[in-house]
């Protein structure tokens, strides 16, 4: 195991056998076998990265921010940072200390240096209503900006759930009609890093990917990279045997909710959303939403804000085996075989004068 | 306010998740076929913990299962690792830890000695350049 890599993470202090142990982690994270560890370890350690730092442009659109204060927030120094240090970041509106005319310079030199073979990395929706009026920077709309620079990028990251489906600015009724990146983009590679916001070790794991092999990981068909989303949050939730049990919280107070049970019936949408948080977690793996009592919104599933309310319980399959099957379909009617389930136990708790779940209320 | 009239009562410790969810039991017979591999061809293999859908109180029983051997490693590589023997020889528990002590990753490796625990030549040449700088700085 020896490269450029290596080199300049020794020259950082990180020793070899620290890189060992986190690419067994990230490969833990990415679903992969122990074995794929040891394997990326030494792809990723050859890998000439230190000599020729990629090119990566990051245009930030209808966004809240929430995306670059996750990747930022990854408790540094980490060696997702290292590993930040061998791509060149040359352009980043909230990072970047240069500001105006100098910034759009930055900008422009970076593209005309690297045109063809910088990584655009895009946050934020794209709004087309009134021109793209919603949203501009430097004078032009966003639209146009993204036209511009993805003519000479490598391939498209689009991360967050603003950049791959709209997201929240595309939530109904749509007031300045956002779409997404691949609505505009259709002949560049284009990969989605959903999440409100995604995972950083999710955003670093791409970009390792990318450093390793030089391409774009596996992705699905929603064009986000299986690696990571290739699993639900529900068949790696660690409340999954009290779900197979058939033990749940039914309300957030209850006995179940002490106990840690399932939340299905608080309308988590763990079953339908797929995401890495439970094995990858959040805050440098201290807990993630369900660990900490919440459901699961589904944040990185598309329209995630209008699937019908985030304490609905999804349909009660027949068969939970078969629920990711029937993934796409319950996403989209979420709630309507239940709805009248629902319907009963509001009238029936009213009348018995019993606790009324959230999801109840909904309805 | 008192704290009573919150209608919030703290579940005795240890309840929470903590019940056998019976998923660990099947891992005994997988890690002896991991043996059976190890001593018929040499091949190492791995199982990681956290890809698995057990309770707490299933890895605890899961390790009191396996038990204790006679060695235990402690890898200080951004956070501390440790990697111990079970009372079957071959088999490790490894926990990696972050500069936090937050749980990274976990496994259970079947070797003769952890992959990791090997020093790589390179970090080997390295090594005995600086002794032979302490040699020359002798004279």
């Amino acid at each position: 195991m020896k490269g450029p890599l290596i080199e300049t993470l020794a020259r950082h202090g990180v020793t070899r056998r620290t890189f060992v142990k986190y690419c067994a982690t990230l490969a833990s994270m990415m679903a992969l076998p122990p074995a794929a560890g040891r394997a990326m370890a030494e792809a990723m350690a050859a890998a000439p990265a230190a000599s020729k730092r990629p090119s990566v442009i990051w245009l930030p659109f209808q966004e809240c921010t929430g995306c670059t204060e996750s990747i930022t927030r990854s408790h540094s120094p980490t060696l997702e940072g290292l590993i930040f240090d061998v791509i060149s970041l040359d352009y980043q509106e909230t990072l970047m200390a240069a500001a105006g005319h100098q910034a759009e310079e930055a900008l422009h030199a970076a593209m005309a240096a690297n045109d063809g073979k910088y990584l655009l990395i895009v946050d934020g929706s794209i709004p087309l209503g009134l021109d793209g009026a919603y949203s501009c920077i430097a004078g032009k709309s966003n639209l146009e900006t993204l036209k511009e620079v993805a003519k000479g990028a490598a391939a498209i990251v689009a991360m967050g759930s603003c950049a791959a489906y709209g997201g929240l600015p595309k939530a109904n009724p749509n007031p300045t009609g956002a779409v997404s990146v691949a609505d505009i983009i259709k002949d560049k590679p284009i990969i989605n890093i959903p999440g409100c916001p995604p995972i950083p070790a999710v955003i670093t794991g791409v970009l390792a990917h990318y450093l390793t092999f030089g391409s774009l990981p596996e992705l699905d068909k929603h064009s986000r990279p299986k690696a990571f989303y290739g699993e639900t949050i529900h068949d790696r939730c660690y409340r999954r045997p009290f779900y197979d049990q058939g033990k749940f919280a039914k309300t957030f107070d209850d006995e179940g909710a002490r106990k840690g049970w399932c939340l299905f019936e608080l309308g988590c949408k763990g079953p339908v959303t797929y995401n890495a948080c439970a094995t990858v977690k959040w805050n440098g793996g201290v807990s993630w939403p369900v660990e900490s009592g919440h459901g699961c919104l589904g944040c990185s599933e598309p329209d995630f804000w209008d699937a019908g309310g985030f304490y609905k319980a999804l349909s009660m399959p027949a068969d939970p085996l078969k629920l990711a099957a029937k993934a796409a379909v319950v996403g989209a009617a979420a709630g309507v075989a239940v709805s009248f389930v629902n319907r009963g136990k509001k009238s029936a708790a009213k009348s018995a004068h019993e606790k009324t779940t959230l999801a109840d209320l909904e309805k | 306010m008192p704290l009573d009239a919150i209608p919030v009562v703290i579940a005795p410790s240890g309840l929470r998740a903590g019940e056998l969810s019976g998923n660990a039991p099947p891992l005994l017979r997988e890690i002896a076929e991991m043996v059976r591999r190890l001593l018929a061809s040499g091949e190492t293999s791995a199982i990681d913990l956290q890809a698995l859908p057990l309770t707490p109180a299933d890895l605890e029983w899961l390790r009191e299962q396996l038990g204790e051997g006679e060695i235990a490693v402690t890898l200080n590589a951004d956070g501390e690792s440790s990697l111990d023997e079970t009372a079957c020889p071959g088999v490790w528990w490894i926990t990696h830890h972050n500069p936090m002590g937050a749980v990274v990753s976990a496994f259970i490796e079947v070797a003769f000695v952890p992959e990791v625990v090997k020093a790589h030549p390179e970090d080997v040449v390295i090594g005995l350049e600086h002794l032979e700088l302490l040699i020359s700085d002798l004279s």
